[in-house]
């Protein structure tokens, strides 16, 4: 069997692990299964929902991937996610009205402020070679307690007991009536779910026709050779990290422009993280991402029923399931390439 | 004058109190990092012993009992780490994010099922003076740097995270010296945890680690990878964090400084001794 088949393999071996931990916990494995696993075909609304869920999985999951060809690991998705969300708020509360150019102000404000808080990453990288890493784990913090701040003392919404920020003005709900709420009967889903698909197609292409991408991958597999074919490397870790910025960005937009049309502090059940189970599951393959990030979707939705659904189990199983899957797709790399061609990871 | 006399004295008392698991985090973080494993699940087993030392303290009744339990389990869960990572070779951060997930996940469910609710352990009655858990760290420090400096065992873990053909050479295994240095970091973090839910406070509460784990990760790299550093450090970021709660209750510290931004110090100072200072890579060369 090809190496390809591994992340599945995981996948499956660790939903069995987290249905038989079920039983530690006195649940039947298979009705704690049918629950995740069906919850999502409940109604049209939970299918909507289950659908924004892979939205922002995708845009994180890309964000995680396209660092990873350049050989980056990505874990600062969630940082990026929630300071490009923050700005898109604060905007859309104070940027008079203008119709569509205020839109596309609040838009691409939100967009490049992401983009240039995940460039400060390649920016270590590059000129101080600080391990990407840790520079991503500082920079989440930072960024969070600067939506924090921003949340309570500048944008709080005067009629919430929660901490969050005004509604945005209603100039710029634009996907407040799309096509696809209407059909999911309000739910969280918006237009951006089909941004995210399109995407994905587009960058597919993209990979295999452009030499841009090339170079990354190039630089990925080997950084020194890259440089000796006279590519420039800041270029190739600018380039990615101001993508990986970018959809970021996106994923915090189809929170706030597509979703609440607000900022709540905590909204993201750590869709960054999540984003790399996705990644991981796709084997950074952008139209595997798709698949994946609905799989993972569909987990999601699933165990936030089994407080529900079950008398022992709460959505914390969520976490577990998510973190079982994550070690058992990334352990199963290891026995596909004992008995296969050779590694890939 | 911000502070009064007896004000500075409180902070000064709570900064010691407030950096007890972050030093302890350190120290065991610096065993697992010098080893060449990158560790970032220091939140999970920070987590995990502040679960277990509660749950532990409410039925035995016993501080020595709850400590030396919360580490012990907090060393049995690593396990899962280190089989992951060092034997089945999957990546060192992505295990350690999974860690993290799997910590704030699975210590609910336990906690529904030994106590009936999601959220805190029950309160316990069980109150520890400062003396013992100073005892406890005085103690870990000494070992932690004793193994470290003083051993050949501490020799060959920095080996094993700089060059692992010199081990190899010598015949001793670089996984086997990886896996007991993750182990030893867990059950150092574990009591780090413990101090956490029975002496900063006296019950566990979800989440209770807030970001010490990685604070304490902050620490170790601010310091190059260098124990002693490590642990100063520490007791400066403890200082923040007293400082931040000084800052809640105090409108005049609050007024020029907002206390979300006192929080940030650990990771902007280090972000910025990256940018300024760290010169050269001090990082162990093997690790990943």
């Amino acid at each position: 069997m090809s190496s390809r088949f591994a992340p599945w393999v995981g996948f499956l071996v660790g939903l069995t692990i987290s249905c038989l931990l079920a039983l530690a916990f006195g649940e039947s494995p298979l009705h704690v299964l049918k629950v995740v696993a069906t919850s999502f075909l409940n109604s049209k609304y939970d299918f909507g929902l289950t659908l924004f869920y892979t939205t922002c999985l995708i845009f994180t999951g890309l964000s995680f991937a396209i660092p990873m060809r350049a050989g980056l690991f990505h874990i600062g998705s969630e940082g990026q996610l929630t300071i490009s969300a923050i700005t898109a708020a604060a905007l859309g509360t104070i940027v008079p009205e203008m119709g569509p150019i205020g839109f596309f102000t609040v838009f691409i404000s939100s967009l490049l402020v992401g983009m240039l808080a995940a460039w400060i990453i390649a920016f270590f990288k590059f000129y101080r070679k600080a391990h990407e890493v840790v520079v991503a784990i500082m920079l989440n913090f930072i960024f969070s307690a600067i939506a924090t701040w921003l949340t309570i003392n500048r944008f709080q919404n005067p009629n919430s007991q929660n901490p969050e920020t005004r509604i945005i003005d209603d100039s710029y709900q634009v996907f407040k009536s799309d096509p696809l709420k209407l059909y999911f009967e309000s739910s969280p889903v918006s237009l951006f779910f089909i941004i995210a698909i399109v995407m994905c197609v587009a960058l597919y292409i993209l990979e295999s026709k452009t030499l841009f991408f090339q170079k990354i991958k190039s630089y990925g597999a080997n950084p020194e050779a890259h440089r000796r074919f006279g590519f420039s490397s800041v270029a190739v870790l600018s380039s990615v990290m101001l993508m990986a910025g970018f959809f970021s960005a996106f994923a915090g937009l189809t929170e706030v422009l597509g979703n609440t049309f607000q900022f709540k502090i905590g909204f993201s059940p750590a869709y960054g993280f999540l984003g790399i189970a996705v990644s991981l599951l796709a084997r950074q393959h952008f139209l595997g991402i798709m698949a994946s990030a609905f799989l993972i979707a569909i987990l999601h939705k699933g165990a936030s029923d089994l407080d529900l659904e079950t008398q022992f189990l709460t959505r914390d199983f969520s976490r577990v399931l998510q973190a079982l899957i994550i070690c058992s797709v990334a352990a199963s790399y290891y026995f596909f390439a004992k008995k296969g061609k050779g590694s890939n990871s | 004058m911000i502070l009064t006399d007896s004000a500075f004295v409180l902070l000064l008392l709570s900064t010691f109190r407030l950096s007890l698991p972050i030093m302890l985090t350190a120290a065991g973080g610096y065993f697992s990092e010098k080893s060449g494993v990158a560790q970032i699940g220091l939140e999970a087993f920070l987590l995990i012993g502040a679960f277990s030392a509660a749950a532990s303290a409410f039925f035995t009744n016993s501080m020595v009992a709850a400590y030396l339990i919360a580490a012990l389990i907090t060393a049995l869960f690593a396990q899962i780490f280190c089989l992951l990572v060092i034997k089945w070779k999957a990546n060192s951060i992505v295990i350690g994010t999974a860690m993290n997930l799997l910590a704030i996940g699975v210590v609910p469910l336990i906690s529904k099922k030994l106590f009936d609710s999601t959220g805190s352990t029950p309160s316990l009655s069980l109150v520890s003076s400062g003396v013992f858990p100073a005892a406890v760290l005085i103690l870990t420090v000494l070992v932690c740097y004793y193994l470290s400096e003083k051993t050949l065992w501490g020799l060959q873990v920095k080996f094993a995270g700089e060059k692992q053909e010199a081990l190899a050479a010598v015949g001793v295994s670089a996984q086997n010296r990886q896996w007991q240095a993750v182990t030893l970091c867990a059950f150092v973090t574990g009591l780090g945890g413990a101090m956490l839910s029975t002496y900063l406070s006296s019950a566990y509460s979800p989440l209770m680690s807030a970001g010490r784990g990685y604070i304490a990760l902050a620490a170790i790299i601010f310091a190059g990878w260098h124990l002693q550093k490590a642990i100063m450090i520490s007791l400066f970021f403890g200082f923040c964090e007293a400082l931040q709660i000084q800052a809640q209750s105090n409108a005049l510290i609050s007024a020029k400084i907002p206390a979300e931004f006192i929080q940030t110090i650990p990771y902007l100072i280090t972000l910025l001794a990256l940018l300024f200072f760290r010169t050269k890579q001090q990082a162990p060369q093997q690790l990943k």
